[in-house]
């Protein structure tokens, strides 16, 4: 997996490419441990991303929860329709905020 | 009539037939099915010697056939054998064909033979080529006259070595109408065949051979409506089956997910398909049992797919204590295998070093 980061002031924008698995997730994971502190907005770009682990989505609710925390909004975009499977079954479409 | 005893044929480099056995009686049909290269040619060919076998015992009506003592030419007396490249001897018509064995081989007389040459070619329905050479007949004409041949030797049994699989399709039915014939005569025959509508309406039992022996042997019903072993369905429902198997921590999971690809792109699954079947070996094998998993242990996965109604079935077997991780498991990687599957179940597993094995099938769309 790629992940592209792109940086505008406090605005944050990640874009994933490849896959989002158990392997791949603790790259995201360090990312978001690393660099999401003085972010006042988070974008995740899945346009790129073919597909999504649980391990994916475990480090994506541990960046919704730290953004959750800073009181800052975090989007999900582009997600295509493997991954919008999964966001549908296990209810992540509640808890993100998907466009 | 025929009896079969821990029969044994090794090559120098395989084992086509590691142990089979078999009781055959008198005016049964037996078909033989099974995969290529699982010995089906061999069992034939050790029944009337055209092979000796490694070990093990050919009864015939009593007579051991595989003591070296026992006569070649009485045996072969009392079996033909019907092979799928007809045989006929191109210089010769039909009719000769059919005479030379019972003239020079059971001392018949030419008149006797010939008269009774003619009516197997009526039998098969051959009777005005029986002045024709071989290359003039059809493929299906070839290899009536060839049944027809056989026949003319009396014997008590027939084998058939895949007798429709030269021919052309169109060819297929006469030939099998013939042996379909033959067996409402009372005629015991043995035959190897991948034509499964009709081994289901001749036989008396199928044979179903794998891993040199037989694997399963059954009415026709039994095998083709309730097959009990996991080889027979797979072949009779002709899936296309994916296995993996974790033995270590070390395993190539990039390597067993592009094989997971591979196989979906293969069998033209689709891509949603794929990413499921790929989703359910990780948030299973890998998220859920691995960590689980001590020193010695084995995580069998198998795919099953049905290119006729697409069914995808997974299996997942492994080792160890009684764990279920739909009751169990983290909670994301079930909600999302359930999500996934239109059914999922656990249990026992049946086969051995095996003790738990969940089962699935994917949703479809
Ligand atoms: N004469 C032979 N020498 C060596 N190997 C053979 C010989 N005949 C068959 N085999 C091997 O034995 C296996 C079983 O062959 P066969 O009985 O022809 O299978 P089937 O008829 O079921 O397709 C195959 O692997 C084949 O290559
Ligand atoms: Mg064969």
């Amino acid at each position: 997996m790629t992940i592209t980061k792109n940086k505008e002031g406090t605005r944050m924008t990640l874009a994933l490419e490849g896959r989002l698995d158990t392997t791949t997730a603790p790259q995201l994971e360090a990312e978001v441990k690393t660099s999401l502190y003085d972010v006042t907005e988070l974008v995740l770009d899945l346009e790129m991303l073919e597909y999504i682990s649980s391990a994916g989505l475990r480090v994506i609710l541990a960046a919704q929860k730290q953004m959750n925390k800073q009181n800052s909004p975090m989007v999900v975009m582009n997600a295509n329709e493997t991954v919008m499977e999964v966001f549908e079954l296990t209810g992540f479409t509640d808890i993100l905020t998907i466009q | 009539m025929i009896s079969i005893r821990h029969l044994r044929k090794e090559y120098p480099n395989v084992t086509p037939l590691k142990d089979v056995s078999a009781e055959i009686g008198q005016g049964e049909v037996i078909s033989i099915i099974g995969p290529s290269g699982t010995g089906k040619s061999t069992l034939l060919r050790c029944l009337n010697l055209l092979e000796t076998p490694t070990s093990g015992e050919i009864f015939i009506d009593g007579q051991a056939i595989t003591d070296p003592k026992c006569k070649v030419h009485l045996l072969r007396r009392k079996m033909g054998m019907v092979f799928q490249s007809f045989n006929l001897f191109n210089h010769m018509n039909i009719i000769e064909n059919i005479m030379t064995g019972p003239v020079s081989l059971l001392g018949h007389s030419r008149q006797d033979a010939c008269d009774r040459g003619m009516e197997l070619l009526q039998m098969v329905g051959l009777r005005d080529k029986a002045l024709a050479f071989p290359d003039e007949l059809s493929g299906g004409q070839k290899q009536r006259a060839a049944i027809a041949r056989t026949l003319a030797m009396d014997p008590e049994i027939v084998l058939f070595d895949e007798p429709t699989s030269a021919l052309d399709p169109t060819m297929v039915g006469e030939v099998l109408s013939v042996i379909r014939n033959l067996a409402r005569q009372g005629l015991t025959m043995m035959i190897v065949t991948h034509e499964m509508k009709f081994a289901r309406d001749v036989s008396t039992r199928v044979f179903y051979m794998d891993q040199g022996e037989i694997y399963e042997d059954g009415t026709p019903e039994q095998i083709f409506d309730n097959p009990r072993r996991e080889r027979t369905r797979q072949f009779i429902q002709r899936l296309k089956v994916f296995e993996t198997v974790i033995d270590s921590h070390g395993y190539d999971f990039i390597g067993i997910n592009s094989q997971i690809e591979q196989f979906g792109r293969k069998h033209e699954m689709g891509q949603k398909t794929i990413c499921r079947m790929q989703s359910i070996f990780e948030e299973l094998c890998i998220q859920a049992l691995l960590p689980r998993m001590e020193k010695e242990f084995q995580i069998h996965t198998m795919v099953e797919y049905n290119e006729e109604n697409n069914d995808t079935r997974i299996s997942i077997r492994y080792t160890g204590p009684a764990f279920d991780p739909l009751a169990e498991g983290d909670d994301l990687s079930i909600l999302l295998v359930k999500g996934l599957c239109e059914e999922i179940s656990y249990g026992k597993a049946h086969t051995q070093p095996f003790t738990n094995e969940l089962t699935m099938k994917l949703r479809l769309e």
